[in-house]
C-alpha cells in the first residue's frame, strides 16, 4: 500500500484513532465468464459521530464497499476481498462469521434502499423489532416489547402499540423506512451505514426521513456512512464526502470544500450535469461518454476516456489520492486523485482553460 | 387547422379504476380516483411539465392523453377533435400524432428486436413507406437522437441505459408526431447520463417544434425543460403557472412544501434554507379526504388555525395572479 493512501486513511498524529479505517480495499467478483473489478484499492476513514457521504453513480462501488464493511457480500459469486477494514481498533476484513455476528446489528447497523425487501413479510413488525433487541441483549419479552414501543414512538410512528401488531405490507414506504431506522438504531450502534435510504421515497417523505436520521444519529452519537447518488442529499446531511468512480475514490473533502472548490474533473462534471432548483437555467453540461466496463482490469485513471483534462500519464497509471498542489494546511483534508486537477477558474467553465494546454476531445460514442 | 386554439384541451377529465372483490362473483367495492377532474390546455409548441408524487395521477393522466387509458368522464380534445367520440379508424389516424416516451428503457423495448426494427415498427403498423424508405427514416432518426448508424443492428441488451432511452425517443419520433408525452424519461438513468437526455429532449423540442408533456417527480428536471407547470396532488391539478413564476413564487402550500423538500446540491444554500416538512403520508386515492385533498397535511391550514372551509369545500383552480392558477382557499396568504 502506498504512503499517500496511508496518509489519507489516518486522521493525523496526535488525534484519536478513527472509528473506521478502511485501507487499500479491493473487492473482485470471480464470475464464470471473467472477473468484475468492483472496488479497486480504496482507503477511507470515519471519526466517531461523523457523517460521511459516499457519492457515485451505478457501478461506482459504493454499495459493494458498504457490504464489505458489513461483511454481507454474497457468497455467490465469490467475492475476493483484499485490504484492511479496521473497525474500532480491530481488523474485521477477514473476521470469522462467528465473531462478526455480535458486531453486526449491535456495533454496525445498516439501512437499505428498499424497506419492503429488508423486512420479513410474514412476521409482524413487533416480532422483527423485538428480535433485533433480543439477539444482542439479555432482556425478557416484556422488556423487549416496551423497548420496541419506545423505538417506534421515537421514529415518529403514532399509536406504536397497535402498529407493532401489523405486517409490513400494511405500512407505507415511509413508515417501513422508519421501522428500519428504529431497528438499526435500537442498540445505539457506533456506525450506521445507510445505503440510498430515501431513494425509493417521494420527496416530501424523503425530507421527513432525512430529518429523522439526522436527529437520531446526533442524539445517539452514531457515525453514519450515507451512500447516495444525490448530491443534494449529501449537501444537506454530511460533514465530509468521498466521490467514487469505477471502484475508486477520486476525490474526498469536507462537504463545503467539495462543492465550493471541486478539483477532480469527474466531480466538476457531476456538479455541472445536475439540474437544480436554483441558479441559472439553460442547457445542462453533461459528462459525455459512459462509465467504464468493470469487467476489464483497471489500468490508468478510469475517468481518462471521458476527461478533457487528461494527460498521457493518465492512460498508464492511476493517480494517488493526495492533497492538490498548493493546498494549505487548513484544507489538508481535501484529497484528489488526479494528475491534472481542475483549477479554480476552470470550475465555472467546466473545461480546461490555460495557455498551451490542448483539451482532450470528448468521447465519440454516446451513452 | 387553427393555430390559435390549444392543440390539446382536457375538460373535467376523470379516470377512475374499480376495486373489485370476489373471484366468481366480482363485485365493485370501491374505486381508485386516479385522475379526478382535470382541466388543462396545452398550446401549440408549448412544453408542459406535470409534476407530483406517487399516487398523484400524473402517469394515468399522461396515458389518457395518448389514448392508453379511457377517461371515465370528461372530454379530451386534440386539435379540435373530441378523441373519444371518433370512430376507431379516425382515432388511429389521430393517435399517430401523439406519441409516448416511457420511463424504463429496459422494459419498454422488445429484447428480441434489433434497434432498427424497434424504431421502424410504428411505421409498419401504420403502413407507412416502403422498406427502403423505412430504413432511411431509421438512419435519420438514429442521427437525430445522437446514435451511430451501426446501432441499427444491435439488440437492447447491448446498449447502455442512456442509449436505450435514445432509442425510445427515436421510436416515439418515427411517426413525426406533433405531440409527445414523456413519462419520467430520465428517472431510471444515472445523473451524468440524465443531463445528456434532458438536453436531447430540449433540442428536439426546439428543432422539431414539438408540443409536449413531461411527466416527472423531479422538480429540478422539469424546471430545465418545461415552459409551464402543472402540480398534481391526489388526481387534481392544484397549481398551474409559467415555470419561472412557479419556482419564484409558488402559491399553493403543497407546492411550497414540495419545493422546500428538494435538496439543493450546495451545502451553503442548504444550511440557510427553511424547510417545511409535511407530516404523514399521501392519502389513498381510493379514499381521498373531504374538502381540499391536501388539508390533512397542510401546514398553511395549521398556521391559519384550521379553518373549516378546507375540510368541507373543495377549492377550485382559480386565477390568483395573471396566468397563475391555484386551487387553495387561502392562496392569497402566500403572496409576499
Amino acid at each position: 500500500m502506498s504512503s499517500a493512501a496511508r496518509n489519507a486513511s489516518n486522521a493525523g498524529p496526535g488525534s484519536a484513532p478513527p472509528l473506521l479505517d478502511v485501507r487499500d480495499l479491493w473487492v473482485r467478483f470471480r464470475m464464470l465468464d471473467g472477473t468484475v473489478y468492483a472496488v479497486n484499492g480504496i482507503s477511507l476513514h470515519l471519526e466517531r459521530g461523523e457523517t460521511l457521504g459516499l457519492v457515485g453513480e451505478s457501478g461506482s462501488g459504493k454499495s459493494v464497499t458498504s457490504l464489505a464493511v458489513m461483511r454481507l457480500l454474497p457468497p455467490q459469486p465469490a467475492a475476493e476481498v483484499d485490504g484492511e477494514i479496521v473497525f474500532d481498533g480491530r481488523d474485521i476484513a477477514h473476521l470469522p462469521e462467528k465473531q462478526m455476528r455480535p458486531l453486526r446489528g449491535r456495533d454496525i447497523a445498516m439501512v437499505f434502499q428498499d424497506p419492503m425487501t429488508s423486512l420479513n413479510p410474514v412476521l409482524r413488525i413487533g416480532e422483527q423489532v423485538e428480535e433485533t433487541i433480543r439477539a444482542h441483549r439479555e432482556i425478557d419479552s416484556g422488556g423487549a416489547r416496551a423497548r420496541a414501543t419506545e423505538l417506534l414512538r421515537l421514529v415518529g410512528i403514532a399509536d406504536p402499540e397497535r402498529q407493532l401488531e401489523r405486517y409490513p405490507h400494511e405500512f407505507s414506504g415511509g413508515m417501513r423506512q422508519r421501522v428500519m431506522i428504529a431497528m438499526a438504531l435500537a442498540l445505539e450502534p457506533k456506525l450506521l451505514i445507510a445505503d440510498e435510504p430515501t431513494t425509493a421515497l417521494d420527496v416530501t417523505i424523503q425530507a421527513q426521513v432525512l430529518e429523522l436520521l439526522k436527529e437520531l444519529t446526533t442524539e445517539t452519537g452514531t457515525a453514519v456512512i450515507l451512500i447516495t447518488h444525490d448530491l443534494g442529499v449529501v449537501a444537506r446531511m454530511t460533514r465530509r464526502v468521498a466521490v467514487m468512480y469505477a471502484g475508486m475514490i477520486v476525490e474526498s473533502a469536507p462537504t463545503g470544500d467539495l462543492f465550493a472548490d471541486p478539483r477532480h474533473p469527474y466531480t466538476v462534471g457531476l456538479l455541472h450535469s445536475i439540474p437544480r432548483l436554483d441558479g441559472a437555467l439553460g442547457m445542462l453540461r453533461p459528462i459525455e461518454g459512459s462509465p467504464p466496463d468493470l469487467r476489464r482490469e483497471p489500468h490508468g485513471c478510469p475517468f481518462a476516456p471521458r476527461c478533457a483534462w487528461r494527460l498521457d500519464t493518465c492512460w498508464e497509471q492511476m493517480p494517488e489520492l493526495r492533497p492538490p498542489e498548493g493546498a494549505s494546511d487548513v484544507v489538508a483534508e481535501h484529497l484528489v486523485a488526479c494528475y491534472n486537477p481542475v483549477t479554480a477558474t476552470e470550475v465555472e467553465l467546466a473545461r480546461p482553460d490555460r495557455p498551451g494546454f490542448q483539451p482532450a476531445p470528448p468521447p465519440r460514442a454516446v451513452a | 387547422m387553427n393555430s390559435n386554439h390549444p392543440l390539446l384541451q382536457l375538460r373535467d377529465v376523470r379516470v377512475h379504476f374499480p376495486i373489485t372483490k370476489g373471484l366468481l362473483l366480482r363485485r365493485v367495492i370501491g374505486e381508485v380516483r386516479a385522475v379526478d377532474g382535470v382541466d388543462l390546455n396545452v398550446l401549440r409548441g408549448q412544453s408542459v411539465g406535470l409534476v407530483g408524487e406517487s399516487g398523484s395521477g400524473k402517469t394515468t393522466l399522461g396515458r389518457a392523453v395518448v389514448g392508453l387509458a379511457r377517461p371515465t368522464s370528461g372530454t379530451i380534445v386534440f386539435d379540435g377533435e373530441d378523441v373519444w367520440s371518433l370512430g376507431r379508424d379516425e382515432r388511429k389516424r389521430l393517435r399517430r400524432r401523439v406519441q409516448m416516451v416511457f420511463q424504463d428503457p429496459y422494459a419498454s423495448l422488445d429484447p428480441r428486436m434489433t434497434v432498427g426494427k424497434s424504431i421502424a415498427e410504428p411505421l409498419e403498423i401504420h403502413r407507412l413507406g416502403s422498406p427502403a424508405e423505412r430504413a432511411s427514416k431509421v438512419a435519420e432518426l438514429l442521427e437525430i437522437v445522437g446514435l451511430h448508424p451501426s446501432h441499427t443492428d444491435r439488440y437492447p441488451h447491448e446498449l447502455s441505459g442512456g442509449q436505450r432511452q435514445r432509442v425510445g425517443v427515436a421510436r416515439a419520433l418515427s411517426l413525426d408526431p406533433d405531440f409527445v408525452v414523456a413519462d419520467e424519461p430520465v428517472s431510471a438513468l444515472d445523473v451524468s447520463i440524465q443531463a445528456q437526455i434532458v438536453n436531447l429532449l430540449q433540442e428536439l423540442q426546439r428543432e422539431l417544434g414539438l408540443t409536449s408533456i413531461l411527466i416527472a417527480h423531479d422538480l429540478a428536471v422539469v424546471r430545465h425543460v418545461s415552459d409551464a407547470i402543472a402540480v398534481m396532488y391526489l388526481g387534481r391539478i392544484v397549481e398551474w403557472s409559467m415555470a419561472a413564476d412557479l419556482y419564484r413564487e409558488p402559491l399553493h402550500p403543497y407546492t411550497v412544501a414540495l419545493l422546500s423538500a428538494v435538496p439543493i446540491p450546495d451545502p451553503a444554500v442548504e444550511a440557510k434554507r427553511e424547510r417545511i416538512v409535511l407530516r404523514g403520508d399521501i392519502p389513498s386515492p381510493a379514499a381521498p379526504p373531504s374538502g381540499c385533498p391536501f388539508h390533512t397535511r397542510c401546514w398553511l391550514r395549521d398556521k391559519l388555525g384550521n379553518p373549516e372551509a378546507c375540510a368541507s369545500d373543495l377549492p377550485l383552480l382559480r386565477s390568483v395572479r395573471s396566468g397563475h392558477l391555484v386551487a387553495c382557499h387561502f392562496a392569497e396568504e402566500l403572496i409576499a
